[in-house]
């Protein structure tokens, strides 16, 4: 192993790497200091708010309708992957706290050609999860348009679609152009929905326990509780765990990483399952199987609507247009992080971070997120959309930890990781297992449509930048 | 020996007047170049893009610091949050007091602000420190409604005469401390105050348009109050 990059790209571009000194409150470089400026809260903020919208507000109605109440089993069992590689992700993130996140840690402990697949499936991954956001911020937007009373005719797929479509854009032009600090705004919005999610679930617990009000009105009888349907209902939702590795994608951002990003990244993984869980024991003991199949994508309205009337029905419907907008948001984003840190070292051609001179911010990766989400968002393909997703990320949470094993097997000197998993390399091989097992149990049709991706990726590395060496390299 | 950190938004065309790097001439000074980036932009990229501009502005300002006397160092930092980062750097180098630029011709006059619960003994040995023995005068300001208080400014003023400085004391009965000190602005071509003044952090780190308002009363020194320093 060496410690500088060999080797260029088909451009002739080389990585840019050099030695650095991280602090708890800077990054410094030989002639520079990188502030780092995102505390705790804001990691959290990150992470719980990139899942959230998901998991609470989209998912309840698809996985209810495959086994109903078993399907508090199916978002168990994704949370427990998500924090079997949640661990390994914060050794690593403490060790190497940089822009680009799960691509880093997997291009400086597997090679070049996994880190350039990883790297740029990351980028695919965040554009279909973003996309799949986007859609249920659609289906939300016209059940907003629905209660206020406007009709909007025969075909609310192409309104879905459209509205879909539009938020893309929405944001892509927001994030290029707007210079207004709008992280205090998503720790606002992040905070209010989590206070509306617990006071709901309190409510919806009493309820459906019989402890107020009237026995729920769905049944039991309907319910799969048979493995492979509870796994394959897990491998859907997955998506609703991927804001995790997110938290990484900032790393080089984050004040005191050695504490924070652990926290951060755990931390939020926890609350949401417990969240997750709660939200689906709630919907499927107050729907049946076959009614949240009706419901589709909003059947939390219908929720809310059942337990607390006209009034929860509109609780709902915002705290959905909210939590699906921070979710695209935030994603965006990191799509942008993610593009920049392959481009750095030389994997995609350097034009791909410039700055905006205008406006400071990162155009065209901006641009390369945004594009791609819009023409996927007007798909319209939720559960296609989510599960290419979970497949892109699944495959760098598996490559993540095989990383972390391959790093300590033959641990460098500048190998230093503030946290440890516990357990030598139980838990890496465990999640290692896992994520890629999770796959095994999703729609055909998705595992084509990632598996063309990842070989597309490959593809990309073996023309554009196959002699460029990353391996070791800090 | 004294040392003051002068921030500049070294990207914007932020500059240093000559009239405050002649104040600034017999101390130490680290200038701070920053450049504060929208949340969607990694610091570290733009550093790849502006590092080297960045650079070049930042050496020349701290060559002119050189020049007129006193000796100077840089810091450039790329960041997310201005306050966050010159409060950082003023800590790591211990700084007595930092410098916010605003124009100004040569400095013949300071107003020195003993407003508030600030820490007179630190200001007044700064002042004495900054003024050496150059022929500028000193207004020690006092905005307050009781009698008692005054005679801590007589004492003050001849804490400074005793180091030979010119020294001329003004006390004003008012409710606005800060409406009063911008009042007392015309005639003076510096001010000084303490951290915990009112309103010093509008001044130094406020919105846009409470920066206006430095603008307008020329460059403002800060002292540092040892609460900050020991933190």
């Amino acid at each position: 192993m060496s410690d500088q990059p060999t080797g260029t790209n088909i451009e002739g571009d080389a990585p840019v790497v050099e030695t650095v000194v991280e602090t708890d409150e800077a990054t410094v470089t030989d002639d520079a200091e990188l502030e780092r400026t995102l505390g705790l809260i804001g990691g959290l903020a990150i992470g719980i708010g990139t899942m959230i919208g998901a998991g609470i507000f989209v998912f309840p109605g698809l996985a209810g309708a495959e086994v109903g109440t078993a399907a508090t089993v199916s978002f168990a069992v994704s949370g427990v992957v998500a924090l079997l590689v949640a661990l390994p992700t914060s050794e690593l993130a403490t060790a190497m706290p940089k822009s680009g996140g799960g691509y880093y840690f997997i291009s400086r402990g597997l090679g070049t050609l996994a880190g350039t697949v990883v790297g740029l499936s990351l980028w695919l991954g965040l554009v279909f999860a973003t996309a799949f956001y986007l859609v249920g911020l659609g289906f939300y937007a016209l059940d907003a348009l629905a209660l206020v009373g406007v009709s909007v005719g025969a075909s609310p797929g192409v309104i879905v679609s459209a509205l879909a479509v539009l938020f893309g854009i929405g944001f892509t032009v927001l994030n290029v152009t707007g210079t207004e600090n709008a992280a205090k705004l998503q720790n606002g919005i992040v905070a209010l929905l989590l206070s509306m999610l617990v006071a709901f679930l309190a409510f919806g617990m009493f309820d459906v326990l019989g402890v107020i009000g009237t026995k729920p009105s769905g049944g039991t009888e309907a319910d799969q509780w048979a493995a492979l349907p509870i796994l394959s209902t897990a491998a859907l939702v997955f998506t609703s765990y991927l804001g995790f590795a997110q938290v990484a994608t900032v790393a080089g951002e984050m004040k005191r990483p050695g504490r924070n990003l652990p926290v951060a990244m755990i931390g939020s993984v926890v609350i949401v399952t417990v969240m997750y869980v709660l939200t689906i024991f709630v919907a499927t003991s107050v729907f049946d199987r076959n009614q949240l199949g009706q419901f589709g994508e909003t059947a939390m309205v219908e929720i809310g609507r059942e337990l607390l009337g006209v009034g929860g029905a509109f609780v709902i419907v915002g705290g959905g247009l909210l939590a699906t907008m921070s979710s695209a948001n935030a994603s965006i984003l990191s799509t942008s992080r993610a593009i920049y840190g392959v481009s750095k070292d030389a994997l995609l051609p350097r034009w791909a971070s410039r700055i905006n001179l205008r406006y400071g911010t990162p155009h065209v990766a901006l641009g390369m997120a945004g594009g791609p989400i819009i023409v996927l968002a007007a798909t319209r393909e939720v559960q296609l959309l989510a599960e290419v997703a979970s497949f892109l990320h699944l495959i760098m949470y598996g490559l993540i930890c095989v990383a972390l094993v391959a790093i300590r097997r033959d641990e460098p000197e500048w190998y230093d990781p503030a946290f440890r998993v516990p357990g030598g390399p139980a838990i890496p091989v465990v999640g290692a297992v896992s994520s890629f097992g999770l796959i095994a149990f999703m729609d055909p049709r998705s595992i084509a449509v990632g598996a063309v991706v990842i070989l597309a990726t490959a593809g990309w590395y073996l023309y554009y930048a196959r002699d460029v060496k990353l391996r070791g390299v800090l | 020996m004294t040392h003051v950190l002068v921030p500049v938004a070294i990207l914007e065309g932020g500059t240093v007047s000559p009239g405050l790097m002649n104040l600034l001439g017999t101390v130490d000074v680290t200038v701070l170049g920053y450049h504060v980036l929208p949340e969607q932009t990694p610091p570290d990229q733009a550093r790849l893009q502006y590092e080297d501009h960045a650079t070049d502005a930042l050496e020349d300002l701290t060559d002119e610091f050189r020049t007129a006397g006193g000796a100077a160092d840089s810091r450039l930092v790329f960041t997310h949050d201005r306050e966050q980062t010159v409060e950082r750097v003023a800590d790591e180098i211990g700084a007595n007091a930092l410098a916010i630029s605003g124009p100004t011709g040569d400095v013949e006059r300071v107003l020195v602000s003993l407003s508030g619960d600030v820490a007179v003994e630190r200001i007044l040995s700064f002042v004495a420190e900054l003024v050496g023995d150059r022929d500028i005068g000193v207004t020690l300001f006092l905005v307050t409604e009781e009698e008692a208080t005054t005679q801590r400014l007589e004492s003050a003023a001849e804490r400074l005469r005793r180091d030979g400085i010119s020294v001329q004391t003004t006390v004003v009965a008012s409710d606005s401390p800060f409406e009063a000190l911008i009042d007392e602005v015309p005639g003076h071509d510096a001010v000084i105050m303490g951290e915990k003044a009112p309103s010093f952090r509008s001044l130094v780190f406020g919105e846009e348009s409470d920066r206006v308002a430095s603008a307008s009363v020329g460059p403002v020194l800060v002292v540092r109050s040892a609460e900050t320093l020991d933190t």
